[in-house]
């Protein structure tokens, strides 16, 4: 009798339960159905996007925009990759990310004819082998990796090339970027490398010489270097360029030079995620991002070059022929592009933990 | 009875639903990771290796994660070294300063520890609020290079992390009975001896939770090294973070965080062995 009683109470709770679960999944599907269609999910490179820009597309569209960001390709790609794309409408990886994730299908195929303003593009930055005919990928900012430095510390002419900072000088006074990539760069430059290199010998020769400057070294970061160069933590270091100009319109001591064995340099594209749930909102937001006004305002803000033609002529003079923003062929001598490295990635990682840990 | 049932099934439910989906499960998953390979396309190749484990005797590692103790044990020390004095003289006060001083020790917790980390940057920087006021007080001619040191990173370790050895310990001292003092007094012992050894043996769990509740979250907190000491060295924590964002070595990031639980359980191990003696000895 007592377990009869107790079993019909089990089975009235289950039904209790079973109509709160179902009304709080009612629940949640209206509110996900409301909201779908007036948002945006873009995952972006930190400091990349006026907040300026994001506020004018909602206006003109009614699009919201839940706008994240990261640091890393490899940090926006294991998090895109986990949830296989789901959750997640527009990405902005860099050219050899853009490779390796459209071949594991992490990305969806544009239709073109959706973007009105493809045509602004230089056709000289458009079907590269990481992605040909740009089927999946539109390029959004390209840039370089060089050196920046205070010319209230350090001399102008003195820091010329990458091989300079390792002099003594500079004990304890220089940025690194707190990327493993970037930072090997630097040390397959100086050791006469490509910084692309598969090979264990030539990596360890970079390791061996990037151990020698680690004294001179104050600072690994990645997330806003250009902030310990204004506030005079250092006075020399590497750094994006886009991040010099925008530390020498608040400080023009601080200088941006390529280096002569040659800057760093990638292209970042915007791309539509494979899960992506909005999709007319993606198109809209890349064709809104092409248009020339919006690109020329995003490139005076953050300082990164525009593969945006009709945009670089909106630009004023003194944007367009600053050397930080738009090198010249000379200053892209001996630039090489990071391309993927694929299973020398782990050589690498090991010896930037040796690298970190100074043993 | 029967009205209390639902409640007891949804509670008891709840409970084991929470354990298992995010406590069992994940550690399940991490624990079974650590035994695959790593994969060029997936993050994991499903193929058996003890590859990940034997990696970690590589001296690279050890020294690591020695470096990495060796924070946690500086932080844990100094906490105990200001948090002892600060937690007696809180019993020592009225009872009507003691809960405001309590609640000045909780307060910082309302704020998340990352952006307290991010506020001592502010303060240690070279143009920082530290920096200025020295500048202006004429004390120094050139800003001090606080930031980014080992210091720097003690320190902030210490901030973020004094309120647990507090807590333990104010709850012990407050349960001293002082007519033992006083008896020892009275039989002729010295401040230090009573000290020694009836104040110290008496209050040994609240050092030993506080030891553990710092020692612990110490050996993770990889931000503040990372935020104050420049990102230059290398922690456990850095390295299984790496491990799944950057080097993409999924197997291996598990093997080290299995490791890290498994010695953590360890020292858990121990300090409920130590506890459980520190409490039989207290017995008459």
């Amino acid at each position: 009798m007592l377990l009869n009683l107790r079993a019909s109470a089990i089975c009235e709770d289950y039904a209790m339960l079973r109509t709160l679960l179902v009304s709080l999944l009612l629940l949640g599907a209206s509110i996900a159905g409301a909201a779908e269609p007036q948002t945006l999910v873009v995952y972006n490179w930190a400091e990349y996007l006026p907040k300026k820009v994001l506020q004018q597309f909602t206006r003109e569209t009614g699009i919201k925009v839940q706008y994240s960001t990261y640091d890393s390709n490899e940090a926006m790609y294991t998090k895109v990759k986990t949830v296989k794309g789901e959750g997640y409408d527009l990405l902005v990886p860099s050219t050899y990310y853009v490779d390796r994730m459209r071949r594991e299908g992490l990305l969806q195929p544009l239709d073109k004819s959706r973007l009105s303003n493809f045509g602004n593009l230089n056709p000289r930055l458009l079907n590269q082998p990481y992605d040909p005919d740009n089927q999946y990928s539109i390029p959004y900012l390209w840039g370089t990796t060089g050196i920046a430095y205070n010319e209230a510390k350090v001399a102008s002419g003195k820091l010329t090339g990458w091989a300079d900072l390792w002099d003594p000088a500079y004990k304890n006074k220089l940025l690194l970027l707190n990327d493993m990539r970037e930072v090997f760069s630097m040390g397959l430059k100086v050791t006469g490398y490509s910084i692309n290199t598969t090979d264990e010998n030539q990596i360890r020769a970079a390791y061996e010489k990037l151990a020698e400057i680690m004294p001179n070294v104050r600072v690994f970061d990645a997330e806003s270097p250009k902030t310990k160069f204004l506030s005079q933590e250092v006075m020399a270091g590497m750094l994006w360029n886009g991040e010099a100009y925008q530390a020498s319109r608040e400080n023009p001591k601080i200088r941006y030079v390529y280096p002569r064995e040659g800057a760093m340099q990638w292209m970042d594209s915007l791309v539509i995620s494979a899960g992506a749930k909005n999709l007319d909102g993606a198109y809209r937001f890349i064709d809104f991002v092409l248009r020339p006004e919006i690109a020329k305002q995003i490139c005076e803000e953050v300082g990164y070059s525009s593969p945006n033609l009709a945009a670089i002529k909106l630009l004023p003079e003194k944007v367009r022929n600053n050397p930080t923003v738009y090198p010249s062929d000379a200053d892209l001598k001996n630039v090489e592009f990071q391309t993927d490295v694929g299973a020398a990635l782990p050589v690498y990682d090991q010896y930037w933990q040796r690298l970190k840990a100074g043993r | 009875m029967r009205p209390r049932e639902p409640f007891k099934w949804m509670a008891v439910g709840t409970i084991w639903f929470w354990l298992v989906a995010f406590a069992l499960l994940p550690n399940l998953l991490v624990f079974v990771a650590s035994f695959l390979q790593r994969g060029s396309d997936e993050f994991v190749a499903f193929a058996f290796t003890l590859g990940n484990y034997q990696r970690l005797l590589d001296p690279l590692y050890l020294g690591l994660l020695l470096d990495s103790f060796w924070l946690a044990a500086i932080t844990t020390i100094l906490c105990l070294l200001l948090g002892y004095p600060f937690a007696y003289l809180l019993t020592r006060m009225t009872p009507r300063w003691r809960p405001l001083l309590l609640l000045l020790v909780i307060i910082p917790f309302w704020t998340s520890s990352l952006v307290r980390t991010y506020a001592m940057v502010i303060v240690l920087k070279a143009n920082g609020l530290l920096n200025q006021i020295l500048l202006g007080l004429g004390l120094i001619d050139e800003p001090l290079e606080l930031l980014y040191t080992e210091p720097a990173v003690i320190l902030g370790m210490l901030y973020a992390l004094l309120p647990f050895m507090i807590l333990p310990l104010y709850a012990t001292l407050e349960k001293l009975d002082h007519r033992l003092i006083e008896a020892a007094r009275d039989l002729g012992a010295g401040q230090f001896t009573i000290f020694r050894r009836i104040i110290v043996p008496l209050t040994l769990p609240g050092i030993i939770a506080g030891s553990i509740l710092t020692f612990l979250p110490g050996l993770g907190m990889f931000y503040v090294a990372d935020l104050l000491g420049g990102a230059k060295a290398l922690l456990v924590g850095n390295l299984i973070r790496d491990q799944f964002l950057s080097a993409r070595d999924w197997p291996f990031g598990a093997a080290v965080s299995v490791m890290l639980t498994v010695l953590m359980g360890v020292l858990l191990a121990a300090y409920y062995l130590s506890s459980r003696r520190a409490s039989r000895g207290v017995m008459p």
